[in-house]
C-alpha cells in the first residue's frame, strides 16, 4: 500500500526524529552523562514509528527494551523531551527519575512500559487485551519484542492464551537478527520467527520491517483484525541494528560487511527516495523537515542537561500505595 | 450475624460478596470456574458469573501477567495457584513486575491484585505441593504476603486483600480449609499490615502463622497450667511485618519463641529474631527460641514428613529452656 505524500512526510519526519534523538542518547551515554545501560534503536526507525503510526492514544503500548523511538513517538509532543530527560536520570522525566532508559512509560498515552526482563511483558499485555474484552471496548494491545524474546517460555504462554481466548493483540516481533551476540538462526529453527505463530493458528508474516509503508499496512491489518474481535496476529519485522547491543559493545561478533549492507536499507533512505522519486518531493522539503527535527532535538537535549536530578530520599516513595516504607 | 462456618466457605464468600460489589472483581487460574477450583473454594461462582470467573490453561505466568496488565486498566483480578509451590513459575510476574508497578507508575497505577496460593504441607504430597513459599517473597518491597489462621480471617483478609491496591499472596494452609469458626455473614475488612494479638501474656511471647496458631494455643494452655503466662502473637501479615505489636510484647516478656511451619533458615522467624536483636537486645531474657521444620525439602512417606515438619512437643520443649535460663 503506497502511503499518500502527507502520511510519507509525516512518517518520514517522525523516523527522523527517533534517529536523532537516539543518536544524541548517544552522545551523552558515551561522555558519561547518561548513567547506566542505553540499548539504541538506530536502524529500526520504520518497525517503531509505523506501528505507533497506526495506533490510537487508548490502544496499549507495550515498547521493548530498545524502544526509546516507539516511546518518543506514543508520547504527546509536549512530553517527548520528558522522554529523554528521564533517560539523564533527571526530576523531570517521565518516571520523575526512577525508571530510566529501560523503564520509560506514559500512562497518559497507554504507553506501558518496558521491563527489564525479556518476555515479561509479553505476558502482562494479556492483561490489558483481557481489560478490553471484560470491558467490550474495542481497544488493542501492540507488545513489540525482539528475535531474542522469542527464547522465552512466556511467548508459548502468551501466544497459546491470547489465540485461545480471542484477544485484541498484536505481537510485533522486530528480528534485528542478533540476541546481543546471538544470531537469531543459531538458536531458533526456523528460518522465519514468523512461522513459530502457525503453531497457535495466529495469523503470522514476516515483512521488511525497514520499508515503512509495509510495516504500517500489515500493521493497519493486524490492528483492524484485532478490533474486530477476531484475536491476535504474529508480524515479524526483519530489520537491523546499527550499534551494538549497548551503546559502547563493539558488536565484534558481526561479519565484515553486514552492517554496510543493511545501512544500504536504512529505513529513512528508502523512504527519503520514495519521498524525492515518487512523490516529487524537493530537497529544500527535506532540508526543511530536518531543520525542524534539529531545532526540537536541540530543545530536548538542553531540557535534560538543565533538569536537576531527583531528590535521593524521593526513592522510598511509591514502594507500597498505602504505607511508608523508612528512609535513611 | 455471626454463623459457624468453614475456613473455605469464608473464602468463597469473601470472593462471591465482593463480586457482588464491584464488577472490577473477577477470578482466574486452572480448574477455577467450572469446577469450582481444586480445593472447591471457588464453587458457585461460575455459575453466578460465567463472564467473570476463567479457567486457564497451565500456564502461571500467563496467569500473573494477565493479572498484572489487568489491574493497571483498573480491574481487580484475584488469581488461584493450585499449589504455592507453582509460584516458581510466575515469580517473574510477581517479583519483576507486580511488586514494581506502583513504583514504576510513580502511584498513577498498581497491581491491584490477588494471588491466592495454597500453602503448607502434611498432606502427604511431597516436596512440590507441600512447602511454605513466604520466605521467597518476603525480600520483594512493594509485596503483601497474607497469611489469615482462622475463617473470621479468611474472609476478612481476603476483602481486604481485594480491595487493597497493591500486588497481595494470599496464603492458604490446606490444614485450615475444613477448620470452622465464627464468621460474620455481612461484608467486613480486617486491616492489613496489623498482628493480632491473639492472647495475653506475660513470660513468654509466641509468634505463629495460619497452622501454627494451633501449636501456640495448645502450648499456652499447657503452659498455664505450670503457672506460665503466654503471649499470643499472630502475624496475619507477613510482609511487611507489624514489628511494634511484636516488639511492646516482647519488652514485656522478655522471651520470644516463634513457631513457623517452613525450614528454619531465613524465615520469618529469622527476620523477627534479628529485629529484635537490633532492637531490643537489652529487654531479652533468654535467647530467641525458633521451631521450624527441619532444613530439608518435604518427603513423601508420613513417617518422613511427620519427622520434618515442627513437632508440638518443641514447642513445649521451646518454653521450658527459655523459662529455665
Amino acid at each position: 500500500m503506497a502511503l499518500s505524500k502527507e502520511h510519507l512526510l509525516k512518517v518520514y519526519e517522525d523516523m527522523l526524529l527517533i534517529r536523532r534523538f537516539e543518536e544524541e542518547v548517544e552522545v551523552y551515554a558515551k561522555n558519561g552523562t547518561i548513567p547506566g545501560f542505553i540499548h539504541l534503536s538506530i536502524g529500526q526507525e520504520a518497525a517503531q514509528a509505523g506501528v505507533v503510526d497506526v495506533l490510537k492514544d487508548t490502544d496499549y503500548k507495550f515498547p521493548d527494551h530498545r524502544g526509546h523511538g516507539a516511546i518518543v513517538l506514543s508520547s504527546k509532543p509536549e512530553e517527548r523531551k520528558r522522554c529523554m530527560s528521564e533517560i539523564f536520570a533527571k526530576a523531570t522525566g517521565i518516571n520523575g527519575g526512577r525508571g530510566g532508559s529501560m523503564h520509560v512509560h506514559d500512562l497518559s498515552v497507554r504507553n506501558m512500559g518496558f521491563n527489564g526482563i525479556q518476555g515479561s511483558t509479553v505476558v502482562t499485555a494479556l492483561g490489558t487485551a483481557f481489560n478490553s474484552v471484560y470491558r467490550k471496548n474495542d481497544d488493542v494491545t501492540v507488545v513489540f519484542m525482539g528475535d531474542g524474546t522469542l527464547g522465552e517460555g512466556t511467548c508459548h504462554e502468551s501466544l497459546n492464551m491470547s489465540a485461545t481466548w480471542k484477544l485484541p493483540l498484536v505481537y510485533v516481533l522486530i528480528n534485528n537478527q542478533y540476541a546481543i551476540s546471538t544470531h537469531y538462526t543459531e538458536a531458533h529453527p526456523q528460518k522465519q520467527l514468523s512461522t513459530w505463530g502457525l503453531g497457535y493458528e495466529v495469523p503470522s508474516m514476516t515483512i521488511d520491517g525497514n520499508d515503512i509503508e509495509e510495516v504500517i499496512e500489515v500493521t493497519q491489518q493486524a490492528v483492524d483484525r484485532a478490533r474486530r474481535g477476531e484475536g491476535p496476529t504474529l508480524i515479524e519485522m526483519m530489520s537491523y541494528r546499527w550499534q551494538g547491543h549497548f551503546s559502547g559493545d563493539p558488536a565484534a561478533y558481526r561479519p565484515d560487511g553486514e552492517l554496510e549492507a543493511w545501512k544500504e536499507k536504512d529505513p529513512l533512505k528508502l523512504a527519503k527516495e520514495k519521498l524525492q522519486e515518487k512523490h516529487g518531493v524537493s530537497d529544500a522539503e527535506i532540508q526543511a523537515i530536518s531543520d525542524r527535527v534539529e531545532v526540537e532535538i536541540a530543545e530536548y537535549v538542553k531540557f535534560s542537561l538543565e533538569s536537576p536530578v531527583p531528590k535521593p530520599e524521593d526513592a522510598v516513595k511509591y514502594v507500597y500505595t498505602d504505607r511508608e516504607v523508612e528512609g535513611r | 450475624m455471626a454463623r459457624i462456618i468453614s475456613f473455605s466457605k469464608a473464602l468463597n464468600e469473601a470472593m462471591t460478596q465482593e463480586m457482588e460489589r464491584d464488577e472490577n472483581v473477577f477470578i482466574l487460574g486452572e480448574d477455577v470456574a467450572k469446577m469450582g477450583g481444586d480445593f472447591g473454594i471457588t464453587t458457585g461462582i461460575w455459575e453466578r458469573w460465567p463472564n467473570r470467573a476463567f479457567d486457564t490453561a497451565l500456564s502461571e505466568s500467563a496467569i500473573t501477567g494477565l493479572c498484572c496488565g489487568a489491574s493497571v486498566c483498573g480491574l481487580r483480578p484475584v488469581a488461584e495457584l493450585m499449589f504455592a509451590d507453582f509460584i516458581t513459575v510466575c515469580y517473574d510476574q510477581l517479583v519483576n513486575n507486580a511488586a514494581k508497578l506502583n513504583y514504576m507508575y510513580q502511584g498513577e497505577a498498581s497491581a491491584q491484585m490477588v494471588v491466592r496460593a495454597v500453602t503448607g504441607g502434611g498432606i502427604r504430597c511431597a516436596y512440590h505441593h507441600s512447602q511454605c513459599i513466604e520466605p521467597w517473597l518476603m525480600n520483594i518491597p512493594g509485596l503483601v504476603i497474607v497469611a489469615p489462621a482462622t475463617p473470621y480471617e479468611a474472609k476478612g483478609l481476603l476483602v481486604a486483600s481485594i480491595r487493597n491496591n497493591n500486588p497481595v499472596v494470599f496464603l492458604e494452609h490446606k490444614h485450615l480449609y475444613n477448620v470452622k469458626g465464627e464468621v460474620p455473614e455481612e461484608l467486613y475488612e480486617i486491616p492489613l499490615y496489623e498482628a493480632h494479638v491473639e492472647r495475653e501474656g506475660t513470660d513468654i511471647t509466641i509468634v505463629a502463622a495460619m497452622s501454627m496458631l494451633k501449636f501456640a494455643q495448645k502450648a499456652a494452655d499447657e503452659m498455664a497450667a505450670k503457672g506460665i503466662s503466654v503471649e499470643i502473637i499472630n502475624p496475619r501479615t507477613i510482609f511487611p511485618l507489624d514489628k511494634e505489636t511484636i516488639k511492646e510484647s516482647v519488652a514485656k516478656t522478655g522471651r520470644l519463641i516463634v513457631v513457623q511451619e517452613g525450614p528454619k533458615v531465613m524465615g520469618y522467624g529469622a527476620e523477627i529474631g534479628a529485629m529484635l536483636g537490633e532492637e531490643l537486645f537489652e529487654y531479652l531474657k533468654a535467647p530467641i527460641k525458633r521451631v521450624t521444620s527441619l532444613d530439608t525439602p518435604v518427603p513423601f512417606a508420613p513417617g518422613m514428613e511427620d519427622y520434618v515438619l515442627p513437632h508440638y512437643e518443641d514447642v513445649i520443649t521451646a518454653c521450658n529452656e527459655v523459662m529455665a535460663y
